[in-house]
């Protein structure tokens, strides 16, 4: 220590005074210095408040961390196999949010429900911390010995090792998987996709030879005709579908196109509820209504047809003869058809129809592109069922599960789990002990892929990268990592992923921007999300012509199941995330729970009305009758013979929502004790022709007498008023507008409500010099997806309430969407309309409340006051649109974990005040911001709300109406654009483009 | 006798100039006879004495249902809103109901104290305390429910315009809910206070004739010195006749302003200029309902039955018939200028009430307020205190009902069909209704035990004594 020490000075300082007082001197001096001392001190104690927290921990600030300011990362979803690109917004070193990745060449900037979501499975409390052996928590170090003498005594034996998997998209784990594969005798990849399209595979297979799924190319096709495929919710890709599909739908331009969507199917899905004109069939009669269509389409091709005779088909005659037209004069090439049943003679005819029609041509842009194949769904249920033959006659030896939950989501799963069990060494990669991996010996919990490196190959040519945007929460290891470690040569998985893209992508990489390093790519990759690779050669594909059964006659009798998988929960993966268990479905819009949707006509035959609990009874894949006990939800629509029944619900576990919901007296749990989230509808897949059927297995439906309401977010469903309560006239309410496209193209004002000019006497309060904010939303474009649903509620930390609090229509989601049927019985048409505070210029919330809580920026914006609401829910009331929300109850925010999610951008709301959507004006502000620090005015587009970032369809546009080149400018000079209850005189910011339909007929009455 | 007390002997000069003609060929207003001094004593006798059994049952009947209610109300406080029946499309129900429902019933007191007054209508004498005292406790009944329906009832004082720091924070005048604060709180305060100055001369009254030094002082305090003086009567007479005009518009204006609440919102069904009248209406019928609900039931329980005659209840049940009248007008109004108007949310919004989902509540509330009060144009049902005291319950149950429907029905389904809804009510909000009831009768009853029910003072003016050969001691 130096002199001049001031921790030195001081102890002399205190020793002096020490010895002074000993000596008895105490002088005036030291007397007022410790009298002041000590009074400081007291008042400085009493000063305080509580416990001293630190707000911001860091010593050492952190590289690239900044409090307060969000950092964002290009990466890749893994919510599923499609891969879409995403940011992912760090704040104080933790990812809060996921985007789209605008230039990704296959998600294109959008985003869907599920991969929103995933952010919060990363805060789940509930995941594996630690590997688990024989059920009980180890260290990876005794896990990878005891592992190394299990995998040693299996390869002394000879028995199989088995990998099953979900399709693996990473190519870098693909190629791990197979080496570490290597070093067994009889050792094989499975993979399987628990929503199957693998009867598409194996058509494309004996087709052309190549077992991929074609990329479909939705923009190029003039006609799209679709049986029974979900291509804008769930099939395959449905970001990118959603994106390409509009792309040939465009209004708000010079040239209008707009394709037209045929769809045939058995349930109301969200593609049906947007295609322009919808018929419905029986799941077992996909393969005959295509039959009758490419029967049309020879003959107009003046090809011969595959049958020379057909049974009666499905389909009308009629119908059947205007598709085919449709088909035949669109341009070559230019149309397609999509089949989604996984069904080997329906992909086989859908790949006949697209050949004949030269959708499949390498010579023109064609809708269907072989050469650059979609790898996104490679699962192969021929190679799965000869596995489950393997695994029941006690002939694998080892059995890695990775990404898939085969005792759940395969038929007969409870008995396959049991036989599982009985494999000398199972290995589980599960992110928490699911259904089979109980029965595994190792759960070795993959990291979540927020935490991992990792890439993808979505689509041929296009590589995605994702970087870990947060140290892993547990000690979880990724599962490349584990197979490194087992093979000996333990390594990260960022060194496996840079050695395999150093010898495989880098060659492919970019030719003619000179030689590449590898750190320019991995660069380039990092900071764009992807890398595109020069394709493959062009290999002309050679079509053989398939063998094509006549399909069999119509079944005139019986209940026929229709198992889909919903936009919110697919294949159940995500059924412990309680924000898409929370998300009502677009069409049903009923949450937290499963059930058994029933045509009305049907309804009304059996007798059952919405929450009357019916039996299902069929047959298991095995044999074995199955009965499931579901709530009974009438939905128009459906085909009247179709049951339908989603899956991914009745996942082990999920009564850990027990409780999520408010608790006090009168409440309800949304889960039962022991119980699950909905049922498990795997038990009704069953197998036929080498795949797994969703649909056609017949079911018989009976009563049970029991009830179990659904909570649904919308009790009435049309825009027509009940009729026995619209004496006269009952005319719809023209809140939804819409025309169709012929009539469109010759008025593009057509459908437009009679608006009358409305003079006011009151002087304007606002001038709106500054920006004046509005959102035009194009209802021809939203599919209801739901995307931005999930976006609102990520960023504006929207709480869930639980099923209890839903069914008491007390949902807080400040963005919904209103989904409207009209029509009759089983054939309805369906609008979407998302529906969020429209903050009027002219509020009517604005003037009632008695504290001001709620006021009008100079800016237009509608905005909320929480501090300062007292409660009298007044507003609420007087809002025609009815988007405010409330808080009833203090909402649970108890898991700490969880919590890290919130937005710190957005106050978390307390008990007992109104909230609505504010335009994310944190965003706004955010923007306003950077563009000073920047020296710049702001631009149009800086400034994008959740909802408007991440929608696949582009359907919301939002920006500063006073800026005279802005997109949102242009949309309200829109012929299309109108306001909801203009007549109000409420002024909305928000605006509709109305809705147009590519059908026959005058105008439509939505509106 | 004490009641020769000076305070009775210049009431009775002072109304004795005008009395009117009428006493000689209508029944009088007190029946059997009585004296200046039978008057206090009846009157003083239900205070001075022990409380009989019946209102000790009564009380503690009351009581009990209050405290479930304040228990009701802690919860609500502390767990939240949520636990009523409300939802994002219904955002007020019981709440608001139960408030207009007991402001309404506050209005009989001031239009018997205040306009009756002032229009000499003479009969009010005998039931113009206990009216008021009911409008007391029913503007306190209804001014908890906005209070309590707040979601932080705790910053309930945001509401009011006092000086702060919070800038241009403050309230807003153009809220209808402040106008409310301003008239309910306005009304309570000019009631209280018409109220307290009614009583101050029996006061004085009970004062004379206290025996107990506490009692003596307490009510020496709150007679204010009351010396029955000349002076004395003539200021409390002047000041007595300008809180009557200060008091009389108020009947018209408070719930005019309450139905402002609903008449400058958007809302179909709530959005409609007939409501200021249509509320006044019903106002002073359910209030002159609830008047006579409780009379009858006092006047059997204090043993009232002369001070309280059939020409009481003959009088009210006109008014009430002739209200009626007028709030069945206003139904059918409504509903003529829905289908007038050729506006469809608006047709809807009434075609709904009368057939929609709770079209159950809209039928009670004509079967109620239009269909039942029409027995009361016979003069021998009037006369019959049984069948006015069960009309009375119907009117007021029927009144509650129309609050209910105006609010629920028109909420439940309005612009968007997609946020329709529903509402049921949970076992708080039942509770909640039921202690305001608790509150309101424990107020009344010990009312009736610890201040004079009949205003001695008033009811001794309108005896005739001085012109009758059976005068008192005068």
């Amino acid at each position: 220590m130096t002199p001049h020490d001031p921790a030195e000075r001081r102890d002399e300082d205190v020793e002096q005074h020490e010895a002074e007082l000993e000596k008895g001197e105490f002088n005036r001096r030291a007397f007022l210095k410790l009298a002041g001392f000590t009074l400081g001190g007291a008042a400085l104690s009493g000063c305080t408040r509580g416990r001293e927290e630190k707000l911001i921990p860091y010593l050492v600030k952190p590289e690239e961390i900044t409090p307060g300011r969000s950092y964002w990362y290009a990466s890749t979803c893994g919510a599923c196999t499609a891969s879409c690109g995403i940011l992912t917004k760090n704040r104080d070193g933790r990812p809060i949010k996921l985007e789209g990745l605008p230039d990704q060449p296959v998600s294109k900037g959008g985003l869907c429900a599920v991969g929103q979501a995933s952010v919060l499975g990363l805060y789940d409390s509930k995941r594996l911390k630690k590997p688990l052996v024989g059920g009980v928590e180890k260290g990876w170090g005794d896990l990878d010995t005891s592992l190394g003498v299990d995998l040693e005594t299996i390869r002394g034996s000879g028995r199989g090792v088995r990998f099953l998997s979900r399709t693996i998209t990473s190519p870098t784990l693909r190629e791990s998987v197979e080496a570490f594969l290597g070093t067994f005798g009889d050792a094989k990849l499975v993979e399987y996709d628990p929503l199957s399209v693998s009867a598409l595979l194996d058509a494309q297979e004996e087709a052309y030879g190549v077992r991929a799924v074609p990329r479909y190319h939705f923009e190029r096709a003039e006609v799209v005709i679709s049986f029974d495929a979900d291509f804008l919710g769930t099939w395959i890709s449905p970001v990118e579908f959603t994106s390409t599909y509009l792309e040939r739908r465009k209004l708000s331009s010079d040239a209008p196109t707009m394709s037209y969507h045929a769809q045939i199917e058995s349930r109301l899905s969200i593609t049906g509820s947007n295609a322009d004109e919808r018929w419905t069939l029986r799941p077992s009669e996909v393969s005959s209504g295509l039959a009758q269509l490419a029967a049309a389409v020879a003959k107009r091709a003046g090809v011969k047809a595959p049958w020379s005779s057909l049974p009666k088909g499905p389909i009308e005659a009629g119908v059947v003869e205007k598709l085919a037209e449709r088909l035949w004069t669109g341009p070559r090439g230019r149309t397609l058809v999509v089949c989604g049943a996984n069904e080997s003679d329906a992909q086989r005819i859908t790949t006949w129809i697209n050949h004949v029609l030269q959708n499949d041509s390498d010579q023109v842009e064609a809708t269907i592109d072989l050469h650059r194949p979609s790898y996104q769904m490679r699962g192969n249920d021929r190679d799965l069922m000869a596995l489950l033959a393997e695994i029941r006659d006690e002939k694998v030896g080892a059995l890695f599960v990775h990404d898939v939950n085969p005792a759940y989501d395969l038929p007969d799963g409870v008995n396959l789990g049991k036989a599982i069990g009985k494999i000398p060494v199972v290995i589980s990669f599960a992110e928490r002990v699911d259904e089979t991996a109980e029965h595994a010996k190792y759960v070795c919990p993959d990291h979540h892929y927020l935490e991992s490196w990792r890439d993808a190959e979505p689509v041929a040519g296009v590589v995605t990268i994702a970087q870990p945007a947060i140290r892993p929460l547990g000690e979880t290891r990724s599962a490349a990592e584990s197979l490194a470690a087992w093979s000996g040569a333990a390594r990260s998985h960022h060194d496996i992923l840079r050695d395999y893209w150093s010898r495989e992508l880098l060659p492919r990489s970019a030719p003619g921007e000179g030689t590449k390093t590898l750190d320019r790519l991995w660069d380039d990759a990092l900071q764009r999300g992807f890398v595109e690779l020069a394709p493959l050669s062009k290999v002309p594909f050679s079509y053989r012509p398939p063998a094509l059964a006549v399909p069999a006659a119509r079944s005139a009798s019986g209940l026929e199941i229709a198992l889909y998988a919903k936009v919110g929960l697919r294949d159940g993966r995500e059924a412990h995330n309680a924000w898409l268990q929370e998300l009502p479905d677009p069409i049903s819009k009923a949450t937290w729970d499963n059930y058994a949707a029933i045509a009305p006509s049907l309804a009304e035959e059996l007798g059952v009305k919405d929450g009357d609990v019916v039996r299902l009874a069929g047959s298991a894949a095995g044999g074995s009758k199955v009965t499931l006990d579901l709530p009974a939800l009438v939905q128009p629509g459906q085909d009247s013979s179709t049951i339908a029944v989603a899956l991914g619900y009745g996942r082990k576990g999920t009564d850990r929502f027990l409780n999520v919901g408010p608790q006090w007296i009168e409440a309800r749990p949304t889960v039962e004790e022991g119980q699950t989230v909905g049922v498990n509808a795997a038990p009704l897949l069953s197998i036929a022709g080498g795949t797994l059927r969703f649909g056609g297995a017949k079911v018989e439906v009976s009563r049970t007498g029991e009830e179990r309401p659904i909570a649904r977010t919308q009790q009435y469903h049309s825009l027509e008023v009940p009729r026995h309560l619209a004496p006269g006239k009952g005319h719809p309410r023209p809140i939804v507008q819409e025309t169709t496209f012929a009539t469109y193209q010759k008025d593009p004002e057509a459908g437009s409500h009679h608006a009358h000019a409305l003079d006011t006497m009151w002087t304007e309060d606002h001038s709106y010099d500054g920006h004046h904010w509005a959102m035009a939303i194009d209802l021809t474009r939203c599919t209801g997806c739901s995307a931005c649903v999930v976006g609102c509620q990520a960023e504006n930390n929207v709480p869930v309430v639980g099923k209890d609090e839903i069914s008491r229509n007390r949902e807080m989601s400040w963005l919904r969407i209103d989904r409207y049927y009209s029509g009759e019985g089983d054939e309805v048409s369906v609008a979407h309309q998302p529906m969020m505070c429209q903050h009027c210029d002219n509020a009517p919330c604005e003037n009632v409340c008695p504290v001001l809580a709620t006021l009008h920026s100079e800016e237009g914006l509608n905005q909320q006051v929480y501090n300062r609401c007292v409660g009298t829910r007044y507003c609420a009331n007087n809002c025609p649109y009815k988007t405010r929300r409330f808080n009833w109850f203090d909402y649970p925010h108890n898991d700490k974990l969880e919590n890290m999610v919130l937005n710190p951008d957005v106050t978390v709301r307390s008990r007992g005040i109104m909230e609505k959507c504010s335009f994310c004006v944190q965003r706004i502000q955010e923007a306003k911001f950077e563009a000073k620090s920047e020296g710049r005015e702001l631009r149009d587009g800086d400034v994008q709300p959740a909802c408007v970032q991440s929608c696949p369809a582009q359907a919301i546009v939002f920006g500063d109406r006073n800026q005279r080149e802005s997109e949102i400018t242009k949309q309200r000079g829109d012929p299309r654009h109108y306001h909801v209850l203009e007549e109000l005189n409420v002024l909305p910011s928000v605006g509709y483009l109305r809705k147009v339909r590519n059908r026959e007929g005058g105008e439509q009455h939505h509106g | 006798m004490a009641s020769s007390a000076p305070t009775n002997t210049a009431a009775g000069v002072e109304t004795a100039s005008v009395a009117t003609v009428e006493q000689h060929v209508t029944p009088p207003l007190v029946d059997g006879d009585k004296s200046l001094g039978q008057v206090t004593n009846d009157v003083c006798r239900a205070l001075e004495g022990k409380p009989t059994r019946l209102w000790y049952i009564c009380f503690f009947v009351s009581l009990s249902i209050l405290i479930v209610g304040v228990v009701a109300v802690a919860y609500q406080t502390i767990v939240g809103i949520g636990t009523w029946g409300l939802n994002r499309t219904v955002g007020w129900a019981f709440d608001i109901t139960n408030f207009v429902f007991w402001i309404g019933i506050g209005h009989a007191g001031t239009l018997i104290s205040a306009i009756l007054f002032l229009f000499r209508q003479r009969w009010r004498t005998a039931v113009n305390r206990s009216a008021e005292a009911m409008t007391i406790f029913a503007v306190m009944c209804a001014g908890i429910f906005p209070l309590i329906h707040m979601g932080r009832p705790w910053l309930a004082y945001w509401v009011l315009p006092y000086p702060n720091f919070r800038g241009p924070l403050w309230v807003n005048f153009r809220s209808a809910l402040l106008w409310d604060v301003f008239a309910i709180s306005t009304y309570f305060l000019i009631s209280l206070g018409f109220w307290l100055l009614g009583l101050v001369p029996d006061l004085a009254t009970m004062r004379d004739r206290a025996k107990g030094k506490i009692r003596k002082a307490i009510l020496s305090v709150v007679s204010l010195g009351w010396n029955g003086s000349q002076r004395t009567w003539r200021h409390y007479e002047i000041v007595y006749l300008l809180l009557a005009g200060l008091a009389t518009p108020l009947v018209l204006s408070v719930h005019t302003i309450v139905s402002f609440d609903f008449s400058t919102s958007v809302i179909p069904g709530w959005h409609t200029t007939i409501l200021p009248p249509y509320f006044v209406a019903g106002a002073i019928f359910s209030g002159m309902s609830m008047v006579l609900t409780l009379m009858i039931i006092a006047r059997k329980v204090m043993r009232f039955e002369q001070y309280i005659t059939t020409r009481h209840i003959d009088a009210m049940c006109k008014l009430v018939l002739a209200t009626g009248l007028i709030v069945g007008f206003a139904y059918a109004t409504e509903f003529f200028t829905a289908w007038y108007s050729g506006n469809q949310y608006e047709q809807f919004a009434f075609y709904n009430r009368a057939g929609g989902p709770m079209a159950w509540s809209y039928w009670i509330m004509v079967f109620c307020n239009v269909c039942v009060p029409q027995l009361l144009w016979s003069r021998r049902i009037r006369g019959n205190i049984a069948a006015v005291f069960g009309i009375t319950i119907f009117v007021n149950i029927g009144m509650w009902f129309e609050r209910f429907v105006i609010i629920v029905t028109s909420l439940q389904r309005d612009f968007l069909p997609s946020s329709w809804s529903s509402y049921v009510p949970t076992s708080i909000e039942l509770l909640t209704l039921l202690g305001s009831f608790g509150l309101f009768f424990t107020c009344f009853l010990l009312f009736c035990r610890f201040l004079p029910m009949i205003a001695m003072a008033e009811v001794k003016g309108v005896l005739g004594v001085g012109r009758s050969k059976k005068g008192g001691e005068k």
